[in-house]
């Protein structure tokens, strides 16, 4: 954290704000693409994402879906492929957080607050993760033993929408409040954001109904919520490669007047 | 922080007497003590983690995962009090792990690349002793707890503990990744690069553990040849390397901008009662 403190030593000397350094931010911003191919086909090999397994499916149906050598093979090769890049777009959320940080605050609490929710996504969609790989470690076992791992891996997975929806009103919040005359992040990204922070909102109630459109593999719990991060992750990473350039731009031609100095 | 921050000018002179006196002078006067803090909390916690899970649990090597129930239970009860007191321990110490984490994330902030390299291996590593280990002493921790619990469910917490420690892979791989990037991309001398390749060497092993998850048994379980001992091997021979090079980087800091300035010439300046490193 103390970004702040050199960069303020250092500008006190040259008698001007000092430059952040930006080296191998644009290297972070282009995994997001490679990320987001790796979780798009991850989504779509699960064999219980297309379509998504109904809550109502009794012990027996839950054991023998994953005792299916055809799925078994699928369940497995896409967690893995979860387990490993989950935590993938982490560095990309703290490009956010260097965003936020540039902003026109007094405080660095909306960075800070945003630093403190990078994790906490990742972290709850492991734990749904290892479950899933869990239920399929060993399918000969009991079926209800492979249901209740199978109910905990689809109620965490659906339920823990607790920090996505704190990073998106933060993210909000912190635009609105960026008050200058070329704000770092265009208006529209805040309502943007503050929509897709309502749509995530009906799948925390998903216990609520084993059926209809709250149900997992409802309309509201599962498509409107996985359809609304997918579109955020798009839209972020647009919004965020044009801000990244833009600053990048700033800074050399701030470099370029410092020279003959 | 004061001390490093205050511009002293006269040079430090080191005490001599005993090494008690020695060390409560470093304590309080040192401008690195907090750099040297965090070296050795690290040093020390993976002492004590060595223990914890070589000795006193007896979790590391691991158990063998094509076990029927009743010898699953067996172990459960060969290892009752081991686990109990050795993950207690754990549940203890494992904070440490938050000053290991704040020294690597340092080493990123002294080098010439953005903050986003030191933030991002700081939260990546902060969630991953969650899955990575204290489920494992967690879960293993209940399944003691009442040993005539019905067998197959304290098989299911023997393979959710395994499991969960072998195969959390993203947290480390991401996180060596973004450590390798960092060291790569640097101008600033900070770390060899030849240490950057060896992330990734680190990074492999959380690929190759992948297989964990599908094998009951050969060297694809989780404690098979290359699921384990390779592993152990390398993250072993990385530990070590790490360890030594945020030494070598303490002793090198001069609490500057630039490229950090290499041991030969810190140390002449030492001798010489420079300053700077007071600065």
């Amino acid at each position: 954290m103390s970004d702040i403190g050199i960069n303020d030593a250092h500008g006190a000397e040259s008698g001007r704000p000092a430059l952040r350094r930006i080296d191998g931010e644009l290297i972070l911003w282009w995994t997001l693409p490679a990320v987001a191919i790796i979780w798009a086909s991850a989504f779509v090999l699960f064999p219980g994402f297309t379509p998504p397994m109904s809550p109502t499916m009794s012990a027996e149906q839950v054991a023998s879906f994953y005792r299916d050598p055809h799925n078994l093979s699928r369940i497995r090769a896409s967690m893995i492929l979860f387990n490993w890049f989950c935590v993938g777009l982490i560095p990309v959320l703290i490009l956010i957080v260097m965003q936020i940080r540039r902003m026109a605050h007094r405080t660095p609490i909306f960075s800070y607050c945003m630093l403190g929710c990078v994790a906490g996504g990742p972290t709850l969609f492991l734990t749904a993760n290892i479950c899933w790989l869990l239920a399929g470690f060993r399918p000969e076992r009991s079926p209800e033993l492979t249901q209740m791992f199978n109910d905990l891996a689809w109620i965490t997975f659906t339920s823990q929408v607790p920090f996505l929806i704190a990073q998106s009103v933060i993210l909000a919040l912190a635009i609105y409040v960026d008050d200058q005359p070329r704000p770092v992040f265009p208006r529209w990204v805040a309502h943007f954001n503050l929509l897709v922070a309502a749509a995530l909102v009906p799948a925390a109630f998903v216990a609520l109904s084993l059926s209809g459109p709250l149900a997992w593999d409802g309309a509201l719990s599962f498509w409107l919520k996985n359809i609304a991060i997918a579109v955020w992750i798009v839209v972020m990473g647009a919004v965020l490669g044009q801000a990244i350039r833009r600053e990048r731009a700033d800074y050399r031609q701030r470099v370029e007047q410092d020279v003959p100095v | 922080m004061s001390a490093a921050a205050t511009h002293t000018v006269t040079p430090l002179t080191r005490p001599g007497g005993s090494p008690f006196h020695r060390i409560g002078w470093h304590c309080r006067h040192n401008p690195k003590r907090e750099l040297w803090l965090a070296w050795w909390t690290t040093v020390v916690f993976y002492q004590l983690f060595f223990v914890v899970f070589f000795v006193i649990t007896r979790t590391q090597p691991p158990p063998n995962p094509g076990w029927d129930t009743p010898r699953v239970v067996q172990w459960f009860h060969n290892h009752h009090n081991g686990l109990l007191i050795g993950f207690a321990i754990m549940f203890v110490i494992t904070g440490m792990t938050a000053a290991s984490n704040a020294l690597i994330a340092y080493s990123m902030r002294r080098m010439s690349v953005s903050p986003a390299f030191g933030y991002s291996y700081l939260v990546l590593y902060s969630l991953s002793a969650v899955p990575g280990m204290l489920l494992l002493c967690l879960v293993l921790t209940v399944g003691a707890l009442r040993p005539d619990r019905d067998p197959e469910l304290i098989q299911w917490l023997y393979d959710f503990a395994f499991l969960s420690f072998s195969g959390t892979m993203g947290v480390f791989l991401i996180g060596s990744l973004v450590w390798m990037a960092a060291i790569l991309i640097d101008k600033h001398g900070v770390l060899p690069k030849w240490f950057g390749y060896l992330n990734l060497c680190n990074a492999l092993t959380e690929v190759v553990v992948a297989p964990a998850w599908i094998f009951h048994r050969g060297v694809f379980a989780w404690n098979g040849l290359i699921c384990w001992w390779i592993n152990m091997v390398v993250f072993g021979i990385y530990t070590g390397a790490f360890i030594v090079l945020l030494r070598q980087m303490i002793q090198r800091e001069d609490f500057g901008t630039g490229p950090l300035p290499d041991l030969a010439t810190t140390k002449e300046l030492d001798r010489s009662g420079d300053a700077a490193v007071a600065r």
